[in-house]
């Protein structure tokens, strides 16, 4: 495959600002454009729902790259441009301001947007949706000591915003439909103690809890499905994300209806074999699991946007990380290693008190004695030690993972040395 | 130059393991990579979190937290989330002693 001689990156986010620093980082030298249609440079995600809804200074540090990476590695960035169509015949993206960007790739990182609950769409008055920094920043504003917030949605999001508001003295209550936190991320056992952590915090949790009308106003009137009645000085939804596939739908692309995301391969290659995708867009197929994953996460973003920029390039594909997600919540640094499976046998190593200043304790889900999905509270580097053994498919006696006294360090090394010798 | 002991080497017996130090208001982590030793900040540029607790591997101390990486030996920033490089100190050994110049 030639060197395109041209790439542009619609979508100015992690996998957008990632993908433009590792075209670089592997040698392109054609021109590169970058364009986004929020008025800020590429910038982190994961904040807006913890530092930056404390602390107006906190936004200025959530920049992906330093304002000098755009210049210094020849990447026009353009902000604050829609872009409006995907020409797929004449490999051109049509911007709303009626500029036109030809390409020899396209990089789709479009993201996505915060799903919306009827009748209440953005901007409505005293509603907020968090997904930009302007969002976090208008809840910043709202959110005060003593204001009552209701949250409707607990997946992380929810759960973090909830967390950072109850920090700040609101009084808060979390709705959640399901009749667990986190279902599809964690375990019945780990739901429940999660639960109970965020209720030592002080936040009113209801769980199998339905909204059945939302009035509005200041106080926002929240009526559930029981006939409970709810009111809200401040109102924040986080029941979702709804890719942003619409360039690639118009355009003919495939889209993948299970997930939602435009369908890429490996490499991250759409049906269009001059445009790829990346990121919360993109539904790419798992060998290892056999089914196509839409992710969301900030890991995923990043990695694709490698995947992706090796692709355009012709280059093979870099080795892909196992899974892993991050949440900062109640005190809580969180680290979710893999993905639940059915039928997994879970041990814990520390102590799991939810009523903790700090709990510190990581979980392994083990499947013929071989973790395949981890979580770790406050044990983050614990977690680390053992992703190896994720990684290379490698049993860990789960007794003597549990016994704390047991240092991990030389029980992993000495996992991997029995591997070695069988 | 002044140099500050902040350690003994029998201290990290093996590769790879990770110290945390505090001396003279400095928090600094001391690490050990195939029989050197190197000494950078403890508290990560990204977000609070001390890297003795993260995660040490061909040279390189590994977040905690959010898994930004770092070159013990230049303090250089290698991945995301961490745009901001770590500080370094020159560090010698003298028998059996760890010491760092905190002033450079």
């Amino acid at each position: 495959m030639e060197t395109p001689s041209s790439i542009v990156i619609a979508g100015a986010g992690q996998a957008g600002a990632v993908a433009a620093a590792t075209l670089r980082e592997l040698g392109y030298a054609g021109a590169l454009t970058l364009v986004g249609q929020e008025p800020h440079p590429p910038y982190e995600r994961p904040p807006l729902s913890k530092a930056v809804l404390q602390d107006e200074a906190a936004a200025a540090s959530t920049a992906v790259h330093p304002e000098s990476f755009y210049r210094a590695r020849d990447v026009q960035l353009i902000t604050g441009a829609p872009v409006r169509a995907l020409d797929p015949d004449a490999r051109a993206l049509r911007l709303a301001d009626g500029r036109t960007l030809h390409y020899d790739r396209c990089l789709l990182a479009t993201g996505g947007q915060a799903r919306e609950l009827p009748g209440l769409p953005r901007g409505t008055a005293g509603v907020h949706y968090i997904r930009t920094l302007d969002d976090a920043a208008a809840l910043r504003r709202a959110l005060r000591p003593g204001a009552a917030v209701v949250v409707v949605g607990g997946g992380f999001l929810g759960l973090e915003v909830a967390s950072t508001a109850r920090a700040l003295n609101a009084h808060v209550t979390l709705l959640e439909a399901a009749p667990r936190l986190l279902e599809r991320a964690l375990p019945e056992a780990f739901s429940h103690w999660l639960a109970a952590r965020v209720r030592q915090a002080g936040v009113t949790l209801r769980l199998d809890c339905r909204v059945r009308s939302i009035e509005p106003g200041a106080p926002a009137r929240i009526t559930l499905e029981d006939g409970a009645e709810l009111q809200a000085d401040v109102l924040v939804v986080a029941i979702g994300l709804v890719p942003s596939v619409e360039l690639a739908r118009t355009a003919g692309l495939a889209i993948d209806a299970a997930t939602g995301g435009i369908r890429v391969d490996s490499a991250c290659r759409s049906s269009d074999p001059h445009v790829y995708a990346a990121g919360d867009c993109a539904s790419q197929h798992r060998a290892e699991l056999d089914a196509c994953l839409r992710l969301e996460s900030w890991q995923n973003a990043n990695e694709q946007a490698r995947a992706a920029a090796a692709g355009m390039l012709g280059l093979p594909r870099p080795a892909a990380a196992y899974p892993w997600f991050w949440t900062d919540q109640y005190g809580c640094n969180v680290q979710i290693l893999g993905m639940p499976q059915p039928g997994l046998a879970y041990a814990c190593r520390g102590q799991a008190d939810p009523a903790d200043e700090a709990p510190r304790f990581v979980w392994i889900g083990q499947r013929d004695g071989v973790p395949v999905h981890g979580i770790a509270v406050n044990a983050g580097g614990d977690l680390r030690q053992l992703r190896v053994l994720f990684e290379r498919g490698l049993p860990i006696d789960p007794l003597r993972f549990a016994d704390a006294a047991e240092p991990l360090k030389p029980l992993v090394k000495a996992c991997q040395a029995a591997a070695a010798g069988a | 130059m002044t140099w500050t002991k902040i350690a003994t080497t029998d201290q990290l017996e093996d590769d790879d393991e990770v110290l945390p130090v505090s001396v003279a208001q400095a928090q600094l982590a001391l690490y050990r990579s195939n029989g050197e030793f190197f000494v950078s900040d403890n508290v990560c540029t990204h977000a609070y979190a001390l890297l003795s607790d993260g995660f040490l591997e061909d040279g390189c101390i590994e977040c905690p937290l959010h898994q930004a990486r770092f070159d013990i030996r230049t303090g250089r920033a290698l991945c995301a989330p961490a745009t901001s490089d770590i500080r370094v100190y020159p560090v010698k050994v003298d028998n059996g002693d760890i010491l760092v110049d905190l002033d450079s």
